[in-house]
């Protein structure tokens, strides 16, 4: 029991998912914050300046 | 106009600008380097992640939990699977050539084509075949000569009259059952209850025609003609027309990637066709072709050109290009 406990990993997610429903939408709230991710990396490798200055 | 056809497609060649070559400046690239560092972060990343998190391991449901959890809706499923009533009994191909079925698209009759490549005869592999398997049971043997000495439509009368009876029994509960003319199906159902409480059943469904056991068409197709598969799924918003193909079970994050594919099916007439999948399927490939056929369709391949993100990225270039923006000239 305890070595089980040790080998867990420390965020549970087996437990049911919060949906936000929005029209015909429903999505659940780890794949809304995945989505929220990807488009932050996508405006972040946008916006952000190239290495050593970008005057290459 | 004057010139050749040759000249004009020339000239307009030259107008467009994604046609042209290249002759600004260039630099070095290394790209070995790039891939190397992306495959070392990611690599990191997902090491981190699992470690954090873990991974999905829900229990899996086989035909013993379902006949233990729900033996009413076991029961049901294998009385319709008896007297070819269930969906997997009329869905034609890969499975049978029930007649009429099968998803088109328009006249083109997709599921029919590929032809039955899988055959499963319900009442046989389902009830009767995993039956015989049973050893030293003459009440069981008896029961089955019973039943496969009727004429057909008797044998269809026993089921189809088990199963109403089933259907109205207080919960659902076989036990329950109002008396009547059944023939030899409660036995055979009892038995097969047994079957698949012990855990017996889901192994004997499971394909033995190789030395690796791994095909289990026979045991999820089964399953899949109950409700209990479906209702466990539906309560972890696995359905279809719960955009659950995107979903994932517990609160981990499912595939997002797969919007556009689910979305079609939460919209008409997609989300009351009986032919949805081939719909989609269609559909689906069309914009997957016009996607892939991108750079030859004029207007939409100068998108990015228009939309001009590329600005955005390489904005320092632009501005030394350009030289710096002044205020117009009253």
């Amino acid at each position: 029991m305890v070595s089980h406990r040790l080998l867990a990993a420390p965020i549970d997610l087996h437990r049911p998912a919060h949906y936000v429903h929005w029209g015909i939408v429903q999505i659940s709230v780890p794949n809304l914050i995945v989505v929220g991710l990807l488009v932050l990396v996508l405006v972040l490798a946008v916006l952000l300046p190239f290495p050593r200055g970008g005057g290459r | 106009m004057t010139g050749t056809p040759t000249r004009r497609r020339w000239a307009s060649r030259r107008a467009d600008p994604a046609a042209q070559e290249w002759a600004g400046d260039t630099r070095e690239f290394d790209l070995v380097k790039e891939l190397l560092v992306a495959l070392v972060v990611v690599g990191v990343l997902c090491v981190a992640l699992a470690g954090l998190f873990s991974s999905p391991d829900d229990r899996p449901i086989t035909v013993a939990r379902w006949a233990k959890a729900a033996p009413g809706d076991f029961v049901a499923t294998a009385v319709t699977e008896l007297d070819g009533t269930s969906r997997t009994a009329s869905y034609g191909p890969p499975y049978n050539s029930f007649p009429g079925a099968g998803q088109e698209l328009g006249p083109l009759p997709l599921q029919r084509w590929g032809g039955v490549r899988a055959r499963v005869d319900t009442a046989q592999d389902f009830v009767l075949r995993p039956l015989r398997e049973v050893p030293a049971d003459p009440v069981l043997t008896g029961a089955l000569s019973e039943w496969s000495s009727a004429p057909a439509a008797v044998q269809m009368e026993w089921a189809t009259a088990y199963g109403d009876a089933v259907a109205k029994a207080p919960g659902g509960d076989p036990g329950a059952v109002a008396p009547g003319d059944y023939g030899p199906v409660p036995l055979l159902m009892t038995r097969l209850l047994g079957l698949g409480q012990t855990g017996a059943l889901d192994g004997l469904l499971v394909s033995q025609d190789r030395f690796y056991a791994t095909d289990y068409t026979k045991p999820l197709l089964f399953l899949a003609d109950g409700t209990y598969l479906e209702d466990t799924a539906r309560a972890q918003n696995l359905g279809g027309d719960q955009w659950g193909m995107m979903n994932e079970t517990g609160s981990w994050p499912g595939q997002a990637w797969l919007w556009l594919y689910t979305f079609w099916y939460q919209v008409k007439p997609f989300s009351t066709s009986d032919n949805a999948d081939a719909l989609v399927w269609g559909l689906m490939a069309v914009l997957s072709l016009v996607f892939v056929c991108l750079p030859f369709i004029p207007g939409l391949r100068s998108l990015p050109r228009h939309l001009g993100v590329h600005r955005l990225i390489w904005r320092q270039h632009y501005r030394q290009v350009e030289g710096p923006k002044r205020p117009a000239e009253s």
